[in-house]
Formats: C-alpha cells, structure tokens, sequence
C-alpha cells in the first residue's frame, strides 16, 4: 500500500511539474462579441477582425483593446495579466520545475480585463469557460454623431 | 522542511513579480501626452529620421531583469509606444538593438523618443505585429 502511495505522489509530482503550463497552456482564447456587432476590434492598435472574433493572445503581455464603430463612442480597455490560480499548484505538490517553467511560459497569468476600483469598464462583462475567455461590450451611442442616411441595395 | 517552504516562497514571489524588463527612462523635453488616436511611428534601425521640424523628447533603455519573460521586440516597441505617448513623443527610435542570444532570451532596446511636427503615418516604419 505504501509502494502503491509513494508511487502516485511520484507520478503526480512529476506531473504536475508545471502545473499551469500543463493545465492552461501559455496562450489564452479570447473571444469578443460587441452590441451592436460588426465592430472593429483592434489589439495594441492592430487590427484583428470585426465582432464577433477570436483571438489566441500569450498569456504573459498585457493588450490594449480598442473598438470603433461609426456612430457609436469608440471603446477603449486594457487586458491585464493576472494570477493563474493553477501555478499555487506548483507549490501545493512541490513542483520545484513548475514553479520556474510556468513564469517562462507565461502559463502562472490569465487575462481578465481591467477593472478599476473594482469595478469592469462600463458595457464590459465577461466569463470563463474551460480557459477561454468571452468578452461581450455593449457600444456607447455618440451623440455627438447624427445619421444622415442610409444606403440601400440596388435591385 | 521549514526552509524548503522559505525556498518555495522565495521562487514564488520572484516568478510573480519579475517578468517585465528594467526600463530606465531618461526625458530631457518632456511635451503635452498624446491621444490614442494621435499616431506614433516605430522606426527601426534601418529607418532614418525625419530631418526637419524634429525635438528630442527623452531615452528610453530596455533591458533584462534576469527574469523577464515579455520581452520581445514588438512587446518592447508596444511599451516604448506607450511611453512616447505619455510624453508627448511621436517618433520611437531604435537606435541601439540586441537580439536574444547565449546571454539574455530578451531583445536589449536602447530608444531615442522624438516630437515631429507633421503626419508621422507617411513615414518609413515598423509594422507592429501581434506575438
């Protein structure tokens, strides 16, 4: 029975080595939606796509999230890094390679978006799935911006 | 075991707080901040300055920390282009590079920030990329 115990704290400190690496990866899915959609989404000013897109970001850099749409105030937010509870598994089960692989991987972060005091940029919610993380912005109508029309299909 | 866990903490607190590169900053003509809709060129070092209506804002140095892990050339450029902003720059120049070798796994960036005074976005430049 001791053999069979010994063993298996064996095998899990070997696996669970690097715990947030094997666990979450160095990279982060994150998925933004925006209402209305059609939005352009841009990344440290680099434009990625229209809402709704994705988006595989490494989890150890903090991105400058930008969203522009005519008619609407442009949306302007910051992804940070924060902590990835699953490196506490290093240090839970001892995992003396994890706990320097995951910092170099960039595996010990998630990224969440920037609260302040507490609280998440106005039209920001978000939630986690399985690792990925889904951002939804609800634009700001400009009102300083009128419509002046609109074009229709030609039949 | 008690020392074990002093160890384990040690590494711990070093992982967390010390993967950002030392940046040491130098600003001799610090200018108003920029927008984020107001443009900032990233020049290279193969890209030349402009040779009129340019001041000199400041220096800024990125280095290794010994622990950094975002450290690549367009993470830098991204933190150098929110350092010119912050005071009023609108040119990023590398004027010193060095790329990860044996000794570092980290680019080594020495920038000098400039104002210009006209449209930056005609300007020879570096196309930031997404890591």
């Amino acid at each position: 029975m001791k053999t069979i115990f010994k063993s298996i704290l064996f095998l899990s400190v070997l696996l669970l080595s690097s715990c947030a690496t094997i666990i979450s990866g160095s990279r982060q899915n994150v998925e933004i939606t925006s209402e209305p959609s059609s939005a352009k989404v841009y990344i440290n000013e680099i434009e990625i796509g229209q809402t709704p897109v994705q988006k595989n970001l490494k989890r150890n850099q903090e991105y400058q999230l930008t969203l522009k749409l005519d008619g609407y105030k442009t949306y302007e937010t910051k992804l940070e890094k924060k902590f990835n509870a699953w490196y506490i598994g290093n240090v839970l089960i001892g995992g003396i390679i994890g706990l320097v692989i995951d910092p170099i991987t960039g595996a010990m972060h998630k990224l969440k978006p920037e609260e302040i005091d507490g609280n998440l940029k106005r039209g920001t919610t978000y939630e986690t799935k399985s690792g990925n993380i889904f951002i939804k912005i609800s634009m700001e109508i400009d009102k300083n911006s009128e419509k002046v029309g609109q074009l229709e299909k030609s039949k | 075991m008690k020392k074990m866990t002093k160890i384990l903490f040690l590494i711990t607190v070093i992982g967390i707080t010390s993967c950002s590169p030392k940046i040491s900053s130098n600003f001799i003509n610090p200018q108003p901040k920029l927008s984020i809709d107001e443009k900032v060129a990233l020049l290279d070092i193969e890209h030349n300055l402009p040779k009129n209506n340019i001041i000199k804002v400041g220096e800024l140095r990125f280095q290794d920390s010994g622990f950094s892990t975002d450290c690549s050339f367009n993470s830098l450029m991204t933190q150098a282009r929110n350092e010119a902003r912050k005071n009023g720059a609108n040119i990023v120049k590398v004027v010193d590079k060095k790329k990860p070798d044996l000794w570092s796994s980290c680019y080594r960036l020495k920038i000098d920030l400039y104002k210009y005074d006209a449209d930056v976005s005609s300007l020879p430049q570096y196309q930031l990329k997404l890591d």
